[in-house]
């Protein structure tokens, strides 16, 4: 019987907006309800009109694309140094021992404390923030390409070297495709922990991006424009994820039809 | 039910530290247990409290006092939400939290000067606002009583903010100003100035006090609590101004008081110390202790308008009161 229900349910179309819309309405009903004053709960009506006020006048957009320029480029930073580092690490134990201290005692220091410290040998500008998001993707997205290099079996270097293959080639043609489904899940873990970084920055020192938003919202007893730099910052997180999946898919079609 | 249950969520890390101590004073004596927002860490310039609490001051009013470190913004919201009844707070706050609806009113004005300094290197010579124009100027960020102090200046000169650039540095004025990042910082008077002075740097100071009247750091409450419990608010005002005079005239025995209360306190350099206890005692003196100037309200209502910070003037006579000064 109950198997059944949950068979019946998952068929629902659109499972996911109506949930979305059940969620809404809720929260609209303990606002409404609850008594709580709208500086602790605004209705999600509130919410809308600040989104719609700061959408008009073009301050989410700025604060957005400021934190979105940060997190790209964090990104970019945090990748290629974590791939780098992680395809020697992945080939060399001795170098993997002489950095494993340090890579995992960098990941035992929270980001906050030490994002207070960036600002001051970097400075207060873009740079101190894109380090920041960099940094909170490096880990990650390093550990899975360690583990994804070394998952290529034995048995395909030996094929490799059977034919003669030269090391660009076997990085290219093995080592890269056979790393990719792992350093893939990576990425996903740094897309939205970037967006969790870029505002680790701009909570240090506020002057724009969507955490200066957030942080103006509170100083100001505007709660609406709290959760509106909330949810644009979750849109943030869920659209990189959504880029990084989608990419994902074009580039491991191989995976799955080899597994058709 | 629903909403203690989300007041109880937005509390909890404020109640945490006192609810062991509450379970036991509670069965030990009649006083009244407030939990108290202070705003900011632990530090020599809450003398006065800590004077008035060991002198038994809040004693006497019936009155526990537990302190509470947290946001400033957080002790302003809570006492909005009629969770808590009172919190130190700076009267910006209590302008912008009205604005937004919160019912929070300032019955007890602590700073009677607003203390915030520029302080620049030497060689810059900016001896007064006007010459700021065209610099540089690293604040914590585009918020709180930096800001505001640093906008009031500006707009005394008869300059916007536009001539001059902003620099959000986090709270890391005076290692910004040592490394040379920002040779112009704005700080408090009895802090960031002092500190750098003791590590040898030469600053040129200028406080906003010395340009524009305007409302600072004072206990607030609510309307709820001020129409059910008067005598509180005129307890709690009573025992803080004692512990303010005490202060004022003996900062020495302050000094000591306060070694109880301030971790690490002993740690530090007493002669800095005293000067930010010094310092600060000179934004506290009044003709009438916890007396609030209407026109310093007047002025800050007005600069937060300029600002647009506040769409549109607060009703003044709601903000304030000097019903329970003593």
């Amino acid at each position: 019987m109950f198997v059944m229900l949950k068979k019946t349910i998952s068929r629902i179309p659109w499972l996911g907006l109506i949930s979305i819309i059940a969620g809404l309405l809720a929260w609209g009903l303990i606002a409404r309800y609850s008594g709580l004053p709208h500086f602790i709960l605004p209705a999600p009506y509130d919410v809308w009109l600040s989104f719609v006020k700061t959408l008009k006048n073009g301050t989410l957009l700025y604060h957005t694309i400021i934190t979105l320029t940060e997190v790209v480029l964090g990104m970019l930073v945090g990748v290629t140094f974590a791939t780098v580092v992680g395809y020697m690490l992945a080939k060399s134990r001795t170098l993997e021992k002489i950095l494993s201290p340090y890579l995992v005692a960098s990941q035992a220091i929270p980001i906050v404390a030490i994002a207070p410290l960036l600002v001051i040998w970097l400075g207060g500008g873009i740079l101190s923030k894109v380090l920041i998001c960099a940094l909170i993707v490096f880990f990650p997205v390093l550990v899975n390409t360690v583990v994804g290099v070394r998952a290529v079996p034995s048995a395909l270097y030996d094929l490799m070297n059977s034919i003669r293959a030269t090391k660009w080639q076997i990085l290219l043609k093995l080592e890269v495709p056979a790393a990719l489904p792992i350093l893939f899940g990576g990425l996903r873990i740094g897309a939205t922990l970037s967006v969790i970084g870029a505002i680790v920055g701009e909570l240090v020192n506020a002057q724009k991006g969507l955490g200066y938003l957030l942080q103006l919202g509170d100083f100001q007893y505007d709660t609406s424009m709290v959760y509106v730099a909330v949810f644009m910052l979750i849109f943030l997180a869920l659209g990189l994820y959504g880029i990084v999946a989608w990419v994902e898919r074009k580039f491991l079609v191989w995976q799955e039809r080899s597994n058709i | 039910m629903l909403k203690k249950l989300v007041l109880l969520m937005l509390g909890l890390a404020l109640s945490l530290s006192s609810c062991s101590k509450l379970a036991v004073k509670n069965g030990a004596d009649a006083l009244r247990q407030i939990q108290l927002p202070m705003g900011y860490i632990p530090n020599i310039q809450y003398a006065p409290f800590y004077v008035a609490v060991e002198k038994g001051y809040f004693a006497q009013e019936g009155i526990e006092l537990n302190f509470d470190y947290s946001f400033e913004t957080d002790g302003v919201a809570l006492v909005g939400a009629g969770e808590l009844p009172f919190a130190v707070a700076s009267g910006e706050q209590v302008l912008l939290a009205r604005s937004q609806g919160l019912p929070v009113v300032y019955t007890f004005a602590w700073y009677q000067q607003f203390p915030i300094s520029i302080v620049s290197a030497p060689e810059l010579n900016i001896k007064e606002p006007a010459d700021l124009r065209g610099q540089t100027i690293g604040l914590p960020g585009l918020f709180g009583a930096n800001y505001i102090g640093l906008q009031a200046l500006l707009f005394s000169a008869g300059f916007s903010p536009e001539d001059v650039t902003m620099e959000a540095i986090g709270f890391n004025q005076v290692e910004a100003f040592a490394a040379k990042q920002n040779n112009i910082v704005v700080g408090y008077a009895s802090n960031e100035p002092i500190v750098l002075r003791s590590q040898g740097f030469e600053v040129n100071e200028l406080r906003v006090s010395d340009y524009v009247q305007l409302t600072a750091n004072g206990i607030i409450s609510s309307e709820m609590t001020i129409k059910e419990e008067p005598d509180l608010v005129r307890a709690m005002a009573r025992a803080l101004a004692l512990g303010i005079a005490d202060t004022t005239a003996n900062s020495e025995e302050a000094y000591t008081i306060s070694l109880k209360y301030v971790e690490n306190l002993a740690d530090q350099e007493l002669a800095v110390q005293m000067q930010i206890l010094n310092t600060s005692i000179e934004f506290w003196k009044a003709g009438k202790i916890g007396y609030s100037d209407p026109q310093a309200w007047e002025n800050m209502n007005d600069l937060l308008v300029k600002m647009e910070l506040i769409p549109e003037l607060v009703d003044l006579t709601k903000a304030f009161t000097n019903e329970f000064v003593p």
